[in-house]
Parts: C-alpha cells; structure tokens; sequence
C-alpha cells in the first residue's frame, strides 16, 4: 500500500490499523489523535497512538508497517522517511482510568478500515488527561468533540465514570468535572 | 545499594521497588538526578529503568528547563491499587522513606532560615 505525500493524519491512521487487520492484529486509534480523528478542524496531532488489543509481537508490526514505508526508529516510535507522522504503539491493556475498553467504533472507506475509540471514550480520554494533569489543552479538546458530536457522546456515561473514577481516588480534584460541563453548557 | 540486599524485589529488581516506593512518597515528582540520590544509585541506572517503567504507563515524565521530572502515572489503570502496595512495600525500605522525609518538595522562600 503506497501512502502519498499528502497523506493526512486519518488516511495515516487507516492504512495503518488496516495493514495491523491484515497481519491478524486489532489496533485501535485511541488518545489525541482519535480526538484528532473526530475533530480535525479543531485540533491536530503528529502522533499517531494505537494500542494493539492483544501484544503483538514486535516482527509482525514491524513486517505490516514496513509495507508502508514506516521503519521502527530507536526510540521503539515508527517513522516514514517523508511524511512527519510517527506511529506509536503504547502498552495496552486499551483503558481510560481504571476502565478497560473492550469496545469501541469501526469505520470504513473503501476496502480500508479503522478502529477508534468511540466519541464518548475521546470525551473521557481527553477530559482525564486535564482531569490528571491539568491539561488546558485537552480539555478544550474533550468540549470540542463534545460539542461537535454532540449526537454521538453520552454525557451521562461520561458523568458516571467521573463518579466512578471519583470514588476509587479521592485525591481527583472534583470541581474540574463541573468546570467540564459548565463550560459544555455555555458552549 | 548492597548488592547482597535480600529484599524482596517485587517489581524484579531492587532499584525497581526503591524508583517506585520513593515515587509514590512524591507529590510532584523528582527529577531523575535526585531520584538516583534519594535511593543511592546511579542516574544512569535509575534512567534506564524510568524508560521502562514510562514504556509500560506505569509512570510519566515532563520537561523541566533541562531535566525531567519523573512522577507514577495516576492515569494508569492500576495506579490506585499500585500506590497502596508500594505504600507497603515502603516498610521494606526504611532508609528511602527516611530520605523523603526529609527531602523538602515544597518552595521555600529565598533567604529563609532552614
């Protein structure tokens, strides 16, 4: 499969976990560059995050990338000589907190497909990373496709992991979830 | 270190478990110089070891001016069960709780006496 020099984040991202398919691994697109995904107008990411739902083992992801022009850089990164989007493959389990993701949204486009974290999980994802570490930036990003897949994110799963989350480490500062919808409401 | 420690080593080795106990006596972090300090070894060991732990999510890192500051991952999946262990574990490791006790994260205003 031959990936153009204008190949975008999303074409990346697809010829990837379809290349993964075809060697016999699910790899989910998950972190900013599913929020990426969603949003693209929004936000942007050079790194292109899939955790493979079981660990392959490293020859084969390599063999599948490589079909792509995609080489294993010493960091343990995957980079492609000309495009500037390097692929990364952090240590599953897929989770969000202390959930683990066993489901999760698969798109297609012609004979090529994607695995990506649902709506609902970006807002998740994105908000626990401010939730965490005070991140501005993905908080603008969890309201953004909050916003703009509006249909398609369940606030009330949202709010019910917060409480979850809540429950098992008292040390989240809680008032961030009210600063998330607040801010949601006023749009 | 000595190398003849018979401590348990739950995460494989005994650098391991100090990088890991002394972290979680860390509100924010320690940079990887002074966590090689605080547990007596060598940064060089200490970096390597924070690579892996940082590979596998169990902690993260952040720039700071030159240096990175190396904190656990309270997003991992496990992160509140794995704080409650190496609160445990801490008891196996007198001298580095020592150590943190005494170790000041918080500012301090210039000047000010000690």
């Amino acid at each position: 499969m031959i990936l153009s020099e204008r190949a975008t984040l999303v074409d990346v991202a697809f010829a990837a976990c379809t290349v993964l398919e075809r060697a016999g691994e699910t790899a989910v697109l998950c972190g900013g560059s599913a929020a990426a995904y969603y949003v693209p107008d929004l936000y942007q990411s050079l790194d292109v995050d899939f955790v493979v739902e079981v660990g392959a083992a490293p020859h084969v992801v390599d063999r599948a990338l490589a079909t792509l022009g995609y080489a294993r850089a010493a960091e343990g990164h995957y980079r492609h000589a000309t495009l500037p989007y390097t692929l990364a493959f952090p240590i599953g389990p897929l989770a969000i907190g202390r959930e683990y993701i066993t489901s999760w949204r698969t798109d297609r486009r012609d004979d090529l497909l994607l695995h990506v974290y649902t709506p609902t999980d970006v807002v998740r994802d994105r908000f626990l990373h401010y939730w965490a570490w005070g991140d501005r930036t993905a908080l603008d990003v969890a309201l953004a496709v909050a916003r703009t897949r509006a249909r398609e994110v369940d606030l009330d799963a949202v709010r019910d992991w917060t409480e979850r989350e809540l429950a098992a480490d008292a040390s989240y500062d809680a008032s961030r979830i009210g600063r998330f919808f607040t801010l949601l409401r006023k749009g | 270190m000595r190398r003849d420690d018979l401590r348990p080593a739950v995460f494989g080795t005994a650098t391991r478990d100090r990088i890991l106990v002394r972290l979680a006596l860390s509100e924010n972090g320690l940079h990887v110089r002074e966590l090689a300090r605080q547990i007596d070894s060598s940064a060089n060991a200490v970096h390597r070891v924070v690579i892996a732990l940082e590979r596998a999510g169990i902690v993260v890192s952040r720039p700071v001016g030159t240096t990175r500051i190396v904190l656990l991952n309270r997003r991992w999946y496990g992160a509140v069960e794995l704080r409650a262990l190496l609160e445990r574990l801490a008891h196996a490791y007198p001298e580095v709780v020592e150590r943190a006790r005494t170790f000041r994260e918080r500012p301090r205003r210039i000047g000010k006496p000690l």
